[in-house]
């Protein structure tokens, strides 16, 4: 089959546009330019990724990785990473229908890339030697025939491979992904086609200036016209003893990486010591092997060399969302060989118990030969941007150079990039085409699934912008308050193509503000106030990544991180949820008002004279100022008291001091107009006597909200009786607001941690229970109805250890349970998403307000009440009775005291995840049993929803 | 200074005298709840006695809740056995700080008194206490066969959060 067809290919815009085909298995990309199409191989040749994916300009694809660029045309790789060309099929056009022949090359290919060579009659005389056998000598003996060069050109490397690609070793390699043999910068044929002498496995051992002749250790001496020293650099050695273990590597070579990757056999422990890529891209490669992973770090952060604090951040956290435990501040200070592993002896007295270990702290440049020569050495040869040395003729490149930056700073650079463009900007200069290397440093790496890329060299001192993209990128943009300094990219190549212009140019802060606000983002991005904007990283969720195991594990992350409670306000409680702010006995009359709050958010709440209830947030249009700051009360407006700013009952900006000036000047502009400037409103909705706010004026109804099983047992505690106020409870609790929402979604631990409740017959393991979900989950109800006591079986006893039957209590009548409501329930925990709890234990009944204050803490505003019509004896029975609960409560604080070991938990370990397997016949929703996680599960079901979590 | 009125509730004290049997009252009261001896404690009141703990905002409301609510010592005595033998709690220690106290003699032969406490607490996992609770006693005393008991103690805390949470009495 010769000529297939391609359905769509009229689709594709004619500027340029790529999709991607697959013709007897052959992955084709076939592009558009005006009526013309072409076709290349779809599959980049650096590494795995579609040019489909990529960005096509001039007649170019780039690819979305890591930036190679191909002629389309031609299929040549003309930048970035690669070396191999792309395959190139044949199209042709009929009737407008689009050809493709994939067993033929596109006829207007260019001649083959070997004319580069120009095998001139007269050829150059002179010989050039390259010393080192990695990126930088394989790239600068291209560069040298590319320049025209027709003299020999003989290479000297220590390895015995044919010079390969690098950075596979920390990857590819280490998975299996890549063949053992790596990809090959400059394999056989190509280096007789361009006639290189290759000398493998050979050190230079001698070099002689004044004759020009160089030794090598097989015995041979060369001469030589001009020099390249290219000689790399070696792992930085840890000088702590046991480093000469067999099971203590390093990663330099093939060969390292090939005794490596047999370390890595699922289950093992692999401790790396070292944080910097390499570290933390064979973290990511042994994780993926299934092996347990420790990094061992001594600085105070990981990648402290390599990046921005704040990248650096995003980087800890991601590996740790993979599983990879990681150990600041602490260092090796010796390896001792056991039970045919190591034990790594820490110097905060801890030892670390691993199969092996990857020694990754960097490298120390090959030097000793240019040190032989005089060269002038500083953590590196000196070099200018041409990658000339002091001494003439004489040219270094590589990790082993360093480069003198015209404003006299040195600047080392230990990338791929710097390999490749530096040598041939060297090699170029000593074909006789001075060429100065100073492309903007560019740096990648693929860790956990990521890819992330670097520009520029920010320094740590300079601010951060974030800018999410689409599908989970994210870019960090950095400044010195002038100007852009580096981009760092987390899966968003785009973002490092426009970056790496910006660069070039020199972009002002200024500029840069105004190009991210007309970058691709959520409409609107740039109107949200900046910590939001800063804060929210709604994108980063995709940093976020739930445990394989699914909803029968939570990871800590969920109860402890920052950029996670941030989301949790935007989407949960800023978002379309129902919030409790208040019981309509609270504000019975016009002008009653109370302070509130719907997630972290201070708000007001009040009865203007219409007798309707306002929800606004308490913060002055003005300055900001909190302008209500009693609790409650009756007033007849609001006056911030800064500027004498005043608001009605319903929350409308009412007045304005001075708002004309005086004497016809000063006041505010023309144009203001008060009714612009009000506190933003809330939604407010009332269900027999407790009123609900939401931020979101498009919310369903509160009926829908709860929905019928809900509403139910809503009802049965508020049956529209009136309500008299108690008093109030109100205590901070160190823990992840979730964490009460759970507790009262578990009714496994209400047998077995609630001894009073146990011991009294009031929740047994057999007693009549319910744990009822809404459909979502999110909300629930705990539902039991009271035994007469002494019920308990003796098989259930013993599996409770609380279980007390000697304890009598003085005044039983305390527990009493006086029927009143039209349920079957004695006692309901109901749980409203995302602030309320309905407490009907018995008789004693309140509302629990929680205002989260972080991811580690929030408040818990308790409401007791009882009913109007309640006698005194029963308003008395009812307080008696709420000795059960509260913050003082002989369960309510069991209750806090078991959040807050839950939180200090998980502050002071390790992060890890919870279990939440109970019950796996019914794996999310209502339960029949109260030896059950499934309520729990259910709600993180919708919560991964809402913050978009996979 | 002026002797109060001979009767039963006071017998033969002096204003002085009487805030110092009150403040002696108090230092025994409160070491016995720094020790943890919380059966002792119950013994400080009379039978039919009312304890409750609550926050400011209640008391000046009028609101009747109480993080503690105990109406008679029975009720009492079930808080001094549920907290020592069934609640789960971290480890914790308590001090009671008393002072500014006052004493009033009423006709009916009681006497209203008060002062104000601060209540520190200490955990196990942090190296500083915590004041974790400031307020005020409002009481009332009466002579049970020559020693003052507690009628009426009201714990009034200005803090409007309590940190977690209240284990032991106040």
């Amino acid at each position: 089959m010769a000529w297939t067809p391609v359905k769509g290919a009229d689709a594709l815009s004619p500027d340029g546009g790529v999709m991607a085909v697959t013709i007897d298995k052959v992955a084709v990309a076939l592009y558009r330019f005006g009526e013309d199409y072409l076709a290349t191989g779809n599959i980049c040749t650096h590494q795995y990724a579609l040019l489909s994916d990529g960005f096509v300009e001039d007649g170019c694809v780039e690819c979305p990785l890591h930036q190679a660029v191909f002629d389309v045309r031609t299929g040549k790789a003309l930048s970035g990473p690669v070396s191999k060309d792309l395959e190139t099929y044949a199209v042709k056009v009929e009737d407008g229908q689009v050809f493709v022949d994939v067993t033929r090359p596109a006829e207007i290919s260019e001649a083959p890339a070997d004319n580069r060579i120009a095998m001139a009659e007269e050829r150059d005389g002179r010989c050039f030697a390259i010393v080192g056998g990695g990126q930088a000598a394989a790239s600068a003996a291209r560069a040298l025939r590319d320049a025209g060069f027709t003299g020999t050109v003989k290479l000297f490397a220590r390895e015995q491979a044919l010079p390969y690609e690098r950075p596979p070793l920390s990857k590819a390699i280490l998975l299996g992904e890549a063949p053992l043999h790596g990809p090959t910068l400059l394999d056989a044929p190509t280096a007789q086609q361009l006639n290189i002498e290759l000398h493998l496995g050979v050190t230079v051992t001698a070099i002689d200036v004044e004759r020009k002749t160089l030794t090598a250790s097989d015995g041979e001496t060369h001469a030589y016209d001009q020099l390249l020293l290219a000689t790399g650099a070696s792992p930085r050695p840890l000088p702590i003893p046991g480093a000469d273990l067999s099971a203590v590597h390093s990663l330099r070579t093939l060969e390292d990486a090939i005794a490596f990757k047999r370390a890595l056999q699922p289950g093992r422990h692999i401790a790396i010591i070292g944080s910097g890529f390499i570290g933390l891209e064979v973290a990511s490669a042994a994780r993926q092997r299934g092996c347990e992973v420790t990094l061992v770090e001594a600085a105070p952060r990981i990648c402290s060399r390599a990046l921005h604090p704040m990248a650096a951040l995003r980087v800890h956290k991601l590996a740790e969302r993979n599983g990879v435990r990681i150990l600041t501040d602490v260092q090796t200070t010796a390896f001792e060989a056991a039970d045919g592993g190591v034990a790594l002896k820490l110097n905060n007295g801890d030892t670390l118990q691993a199969d092996s270990v990857l020694v990754g702290i960097g490298v120390i440049p090959e030097t000793a030969l240019a040190e032989s020569l005089g060269l002038e050495i500083e953590n590196g040869i000196v070099v200018d941007r041409f990658g000339r040395t002091g001494l003439e003729g004489v040219f270094a490149a590589g990790d082993a150079a360093v480069t003198r930056r015209d404003d006299g700073t040195l600047l080392r650079l230990e990338s791929w990039q710097n390999a490749q463009e530096q040598a041939a900007a060297a090699a170029r200069t000593m074909a006789g085409q001075d060429t100065a290397h100073d492309a903007v440093p560019w740096f990648w790496s693929d860790q956990f699934a990521h890819n992330i890329q670097m520009l520029g060299l920010p320094t740590a001192d300079d601010q951060m912008v974030a800018k999410p993209g689409s599908n989970g990128a994210e870019t960090l943009y950095f400044h010195n308050g002038e100007r852009l300094t580096g981009v760092i990219a987390f899966n968003d190549p785009g973002a490092i193509r426009r970056g790496r212009e910006w660069l070039r140019r020199g972009l002002s802060v200024d500029a840069l503000n105004r190009l991210l606000e007309n970058t691709a983002g959520a409409a609107g991005d740039a109107r949200l106030p900046a910590p939001l904007r800063r804060g929210t990283m709604s994108d980063l969720s995709n940093y976020y990544v739930w445990p394989r195991e699914g909803l029968t594990r939570v990871p800590d992350w969920v109860y402890t991180d920052p950029y996670i409670f941030e989301l949790e306000v935007e989407r949960i409680f800023h978002g379309p949820t129902w919030n409790y702010v208040a019981l309509e006995v609270e504000i019975p009359n016009a002008g009653d008002f109370k302070q509130s709050n719907v997630g972290p958010t201070p708000v007001v709440v009040s009865r203007d004279e219409d007798g309707d209830i306002n929800v606004f947030v308490n913060r002055c249009s003005h300055r900001a100022a909190q302008f209500c700051r009693d609790l409650r009360g009756n007033t007849e407006e609001f006056v911030c008291p800064y500027h004498q700013w005043s608001y009605d009952l319903k929350g409308n900006l009412a007045g304005v001091p001075f708002r004309r000036g005086v004497d016809g000047k000063g006041g505010m502009p023309k144009d203001f107009k008060t009714c612009d400037h009000g506190p933003t409103k809330l939604k407010v909705t009332t269900r027999h006597g407790v009123v609900f706010a939401s931020f979101d004026h498009d919310m369903k109804p509160l009926e829908d909200y709860l929905g019928p099983d809900m509403l139910r047992e809503f009802d049965a505690t508020f049956d529209g009786r009136e309500l008299k106020l108690l008093g109030y409870y109100r205590n901070s609790l160190p823990g992840n607001w979730k964490l009460y929402h759970e507790n009262l979604k578990d009714p496994y631990h209400a047998t077995l941690l609630h001894t009073f409740l146990v011991s009294f017959g009031l929740l047994v393991a057999g007693n009549k229970s319910q744990m009822i979900c809404d459909e979502t989950g999110l909300h629930g109800a705990m539902a039991s109805a009271k035994s007469d006591g002494g019920t308990v079986s003796e098989e259930n006893q013993k599996e409770m250890r609380a279980y007390r039957p000697e304890f009598q209590l003085e005044r039983e009548d305390m527990l009493n349970f006086i029927p009143e409501f039209d349920s079957e329930w004695s006692v309901t925990m109901l749980t409203v998403w995302p602030n309320l709890i309905v407490q009907r234990e018995m008789n004693t009944l309140g509302v629990r307000q929680i205002v989260p204050s972080g991811p580690d803490e929030f408040v818990m505003n308790w409401t007791m009440f009882g009913f109007a019509d309640d006698d005194e004896e029963m308003t008395r029975h009812r307080l008696r009775q709420g000795n059960l609960m509260g913050p003082a409560g002989f369960l309510g604080l069991e209750d806090n005291e078991a959040i807050k070991f839950v939180q200090d938990g998980m502050k002071r370990t390790q992060p890890g995840e919870h279990l939440v397997a109970l019950d796996p016949d019914t794996p999310a929703g209502t339960a029949d049993t109260l030896i059950s996680e499934s309520a729990i599960r259910a709600m993180y079901q919708s919560w991964r929803q809402a913050l978009d979590i996979e | 200074m002026e002797a109060i009125k001979k009767d039963q509730a006071a017998p033969g004290l002096d204003q002085g005298q009487l805030v110092h049997a009150i403040e002696r009252f108090n230092t025994d009261y409160c070491r016995a709840l720094d020790d943890g001896r919380l059966h002792d404690w119950v013994e400080f009141f009379t039978e039919d006695a009312y304890y409750v703990v609550s926050g400011r905002e209640n008391h000046t409301a009028n609101l009747p809740v109480g993080l503690v609510y105990c109406e008679g010592k029975g009720m009492l005595k079930d808080r001094a056995l549920a907290i020592l033998e069934t609640s789960m709690f971290a480890p914790r220690y308590l001090r009671h700080f008393v002072t500014n106290t006052y004493a009033e003699p009423q006709d009916d032969g009681t006497i209203v008194a008060g002062a104000n406490y601060m209540l520190t607490q200490v955990l196990m996992d942090q190296p500083t206490a915590t004041l974790h609770q400031v307020g005020c006693y409002l009481d009332r005393f009466v002579f049970e066969n020559g020693e003052l008991k507690l009628q009426e103690r009201r714990a009034i805390y200005d803090n409007l959060l309590l940190n977690n949470d209240l284990v032991y009495p106040v």
